[in-house]
């Protein structure tokens, strides 16, 4: 079965690549693939309780961890447009900043969609940050059907 | 952009506080005062709720009534909400929520020798105020209206640590101060070197050692913001340094004063241990204020600690850039003049400053200094009583040192202090906890019949007392669950075989080699 608008929610993990994979292989000749990254709200907490230091330095390490993530982004956008490409498929993308169940909803509910297709929670044992999809309120969210790819070891 | 919402709630928070103010001026909640015990409070209750629920009151009208035009007074007056926010919560927790919880637990007794279950656990207003703070941002979120306001904690606390420079002798800052540098010095760079000795054997990125080493050993967060751009970190280490930083600040803020309380450490032994052992800077405070909530003498060995790590923290990163430069091919030539410079806490000037002027007497309202060492016409009830000097005499042999041992012998024979030497000695022995606590009152006593402190200055250490419980309270409110969630990979495993060993060298260290001198 193959889709024509295709929503991805993906940042580059390895469930996440997992999810683009399976993306590509759902999409029509003529798909168009709407790409979202999110970026966790987590951050906007990352200055902590400093009080210590001025506010160049604040202001320095706030415009620092923007260009990482905006770095990561760009990343992430790179090796998907370029996969998009090489499939001759329409490519768009889209960066928020929030809880990715959220955004997602925010996103899937705003445009027409025919699958919205994202990758499994990481295993516990695994590294990473922690800012799970929050799959409940993307089940009662959502209208449109979703598939969720199984993390890559558990293939 | 306009800054100020129309919302109601200033205006709210106003009305309650004045009606707060009324009521108990009126009598009307003389039976909460008298259950909760809080009647040393009364004069604050009856003031400060008229203060700023008036300022609320006026700025509340404006905020919901006033035409907002974008420019520095909207700005500026936005940020008013916010900061009696953070004053309600205070007030609450200082005059309520913790007497209550110390009323509820001396019910159940005493825990730990004459201790109750709050005092072991330090549960007082400026724990329980951080506490509520931390339990508004991660349950219900900051209201927007009050945002603005609770960025002005950290002016609250800086300002709180500038005004404390009047408060010190300059005997207690040389001997604190050569303390502070030969602790801090020690466990700064023991734990920078610990870090990135671990960090080269895990086979961890360079800047991920850099950033890691400087929020481990030197003051936590503040370091690690101060170091990220330096080395470089990528996000995903800054998040796990973060989180790891916070898990750990939080839990040794309840953590140590409950170890200071098993060990009866002194204030002074405690501020140390405090100002080495916990990581970050904000939670320093806490703990010591936790340890000693009615009383600044931890706080002010604490701070010492404190200010000395930020004084450090240029070097430390300047070291950390000239590090990762050597390392990193891909790194950024780094201006060592610039970095030193952009880190300087300039703030630390301010609380220089104010010591310079303190110690010239600017400060001291006249008659400050009633001592009554050498006046032999002392009230015979402020005299210490046969029942007291028999407390006294039946713990003399508990005594170690010399000094403290001839101190007390004099007032034991004169009923009275009879120097200020002897006075300095026998609060040394009091801070040092180690006779009773029916001894110690007696000492304080004795202490009280001598010594005269200004109302003036009594006020201006509650108020300074005020602005660390304003400060503490607003960043409590910047310490999210999700930050804190992120502590995790190589730097959770470094971060915490460091934190322990610091955390409890420090602590032998201070037991060892710390003694009451403050």
């Amino acid at each position: 079965m193959f889709y024509t608008h295709l929503l991805l929610a993906s940042h580059g993990t390895p469930g996440a690549c997992a999810a683009e994979v399976a993306a590509f292989n759902l999409c029509n000749p003529d798909a168009t693939l709407h790409h979202l990254i999110v970026v966790p709200d987590f951050w906007k907490g990352m200055l902590g309780d400093d009080w210590l230091n001025n506010a160049i330095t604040q202001i320095q390490y706030g415009k620092y961890v923007e260009c990482e993530l905006e770095k990561e982004i760009q990343a992430n956008v790179n090796r998907v447009s370029a996969e998009a490409k090489a499939r001759k498929l329409a490519y768009s993308y889209e960066f928020l900043l929030g809880k990715p169940a959220e955004c997602l909803l925010k996103v899937a509910n705003h445009s027409r969609f025919d699958l919205v297709v994202i990758g499994s929670p990481r295993p516990k044992n695994k590294e990473g940050l922690k800012s799970r999809m929050h799959c409940e309120t993307l089940l009662r969210g959502l209208s449109i059907p979703l598939l969720i790819i199984p993390y890559p070891d558990e293939v | 952009m306009v800054y100020t919402k129309k919302h109601p709630a200033l205006l709210i928070i106003g009305i309650f506080m004045v009606a707060l103010g009324a009521l108990v001026d009126f009598g009307l909640m003389d039976g909460v005062i008298s259950y909760l015990a809080i009647k040393k409070h009364l004069a604050e209750i009856t003031t400060l709720p008229y203060i700023f629920g008036s300022v609320a009151i006026v700025v509340g009208l404006w905020h919901l009534f006033g035409e907002h035009k974008e420019g520095h007074l909207d700005y500026y007056l936005s940020t008013v909400a916010g900061v009696v926010f953070i004053l309600l919560i205070a007030m609450v927790v200082r005059w309520f929520a913790a007497p209550f919880i110390a009323v509820l637990s001396k019910s159940m007794g005493p825990v730990m020798g004459a201790k109750y279950l709050h005092e072991v656990f330090g549960l007082n207003y400026i724990v329980l105020g951080i506490l509520t703070g931390i339990i508004i941002v991660n349950f219900f979120k900051v209201p927007s209206w009050a945002e603005n306001g609770v960025r002005l904690s950290r002016l609250g606390l800086k300002t709180g640590v500038v005004l404390l420079g009047t408060l010190y002798s300059l005997a207690e800052l040389q001997q604190l101060g050569a303390l502070s540098i030969v602790m801090v010095g020690f466990f700064v760079l023991g734990s920078v070197g610990l870090v990135l000795w671990m960090g080269a054997r895990r086979n961890i990125p360079n800047s991920m050692g850099g950033v890691l080493s400087a929020g481990m050993g030197v003051c936590g967060v503040s370091a690690t913001v101060a170091a990220a751009p330096v080395v470089q970190a990528k996000s995903v280490e800054i998040a796990y340094t973060i989180g790891t930083i916070l898990l750990w600040g939080v839990g040794s803020m309840f953590l140590f004063p409950i170890i200071g309380n098993i060990l009866n450490l002194g204030h002074v032994q405690f501020g140390a241990w405090a100002g080495t052992g916990i990581l970050n800077s904000a939670q320093v405070a806490g703990a010591a204020l936790a340890y000693q909530p009615d009383g600044i003498e931890t706080l002010k060995v604490a701070e010492i600690f404190n200010i000395t790590r930020v004084l450090i923290l240029p070097i430390i990163v300047v070291w950390l850039a000239v590090w990762y430069v050597k390392r990193e091919e891909s790194a950024p030539g780094v201006n060592i003049a610039q970095v030193a410079f952009q880190k300087f806490p300039v703030f630390v000037v301010g609380f220089l400053l104010m010591f310079a002027l303190s110690s010239t007497g600017i400060f001291s309202p006249p008659n400050h200094y009633k001592g009554k060492y050498f006046d032999n016409d002392i009230p015979a009830e402020k005299l210490l009583t046969e029942q007291a000097l028999t407390t006294l005499k039946n713990e003399q042999q508990k005594v170690q040192r010399a000094a403290r041992q001839a101190a007390l012998a004099r007032l034991i024979e004169n009923k009275k202090l009879m120097s200020i030497e002897d006075d300095n000695t026998l609060r040394g022995l009091i801070n040092a906890k180690v006779l009773s606590k029916e001894a110690n009152a007696v000492l304080k006593k004795a202490h009280k019949a001598v010594r005269h402190t200004a109302e003036k200055i009594k006020k201006f250490r509650q108020f300074i007392v005020w602005l660390f419980a304003f400060g503490l309270t607003g960043l409590g409110m910047q310490i999210t669950f999700a930050s804190i969630k992120q502590a995790g990979g190589q730097p959770l495993v470094i971060g915490g075989v460091v934190g322990t060993i610091k955390a409890v060298l420090s602590l032998i260290v201070v037991v060892l080699f710390v003694h009451e001198t403050i």
